[in-house]
């Protein structure tokens, strides 16, 4: 089966199906995807801020860190199951559509992002942070990620701009 | 100080310019200044989210078939202007008023149906920012 194969099954399927044709869920179900985009990348943008030492400066990191990847990982469940259920409706379409491929990359290297970022730096933050001085890494890392999800968010928009 | 309040007006104007309603924008794809009249029988309906297409096949100057496309609303803008499914038949001759694509192809922005029984139903995306639907008054 090849990529394409699953796409059109998946978009052919009774639960793609009725998404695509629904009156309400489809509305409801961008909506929450829209919610869960803002709290993921909203909330990681603070602790992006935060490394760069623009935001919340009087916590410690991982005090900021402690906080915050709750409402990120909220965020992200209520992003990836609304995402996934409008790519099912959608599946075909965006096999070809040039924006989403372009956003999964981009998600992908998002993703990349953190897991480096926490099993490198991030594990030595308890002694840095005490020094109030970000390393170089950790502030690059925090400029990849405000970039990185910056250009998810416009990517996902654009999917609408392509046939 | 200065920075971080340039974020948050950044911030905010980004948010504040997702658009509410429509999906995209009429003027991303379609030509306000090229309004068109198509008559033609129905060929194929996709009753889908976030637009729906109905397909026509329509007579051209020179006696040939083409089939156009003609982009409106989703399922819900449509039932709420008044358009059920049911009431869009395959081989019912339907007039359709829009706007010619900007990339040339047989393609149309539907902004208003007007169906067998003589009804007349707005077709397009509410709040898309596109021309206001000068007929709105006409016979329901």
């Amino acid at each position: 089966m090849t990529i394409l194969q699953i796409c059109q099954w998946l978009n052919d399927s009774p639960v793609g199906t009725s998404i695509r044709e629904s009156d309400f869920s489809f509305d409801l179900i961008e909506t929450a995807h829209v919610l869960g985009i803002t709290l993921m990348a909203g909330t990681v943008a603070i602790f992006d801020l935060r490394l760069l030492g623009l935001a919340l400066t009087r916590d410690e990191v991982s005090d900021v860190a402690g906080q915050v990847l709750p409402l990120t990982v909220a965020g992200f469940v209520l992003m990836v199951v609304s995402g996934t259920l409008l790519f099912w409706s959608e599946a075909t379409k965006m096999y070809f559509n040039p924006a989403f491929r372009f956003k999964l990359v981009l998600m992908l290297a998002a993703g990349l992002n953190p897991l480096i970022f926490h099993r490198t730096v991030y594990r030595k933050v308890s002694i840095w942070e005490l020094s109030q001085r970000t390393p170089a890494v950790a502030k690059t890392a925090a400029i990849v990620s405000l970039a990185l999800w910056t250009s998810i968010i416009v990517s996902g928009r654009a999917i609408a701009y392509f046939h | 100080m200065k920075l971080r309040l340039a974020v948050f007006v950044a911030g905010a104007s980004l948010l504040a310019a997702v658009p509410a309603l429509a999906h995209h924008s009429f003027s991303a794809e379609f030509d306000g200044h090229k309004p068109v009249r198509l008559v033609g029988a129905l060929t194929k309906v996709e009753w889908t989210n976030p637009h729906s297409y109905f397909y026509i096949d329509v007579k051209d100057d020179k006696g040939n078939v083409v089939n156009w496309g003609c982009e409106g609303g989703g399922p819900l803008a449509l039932s709420r202007a008044g358009m059920k499914r049911g009431d869009l038949k395959i081989g019912d001759t339907i007039v359709v008023d829009g706007y010619l694509a900007k990339d040339g192809s047989h393609l149309i922005d539907a902004r208003r149906v007007t169906l067998p029984d003589g009804r007349s139903v707005y077709g397009g995306s509410p709040g898309d920012g596109g021309p206001p639907d000068t007929s709105a008054t006409s016979k329901k």
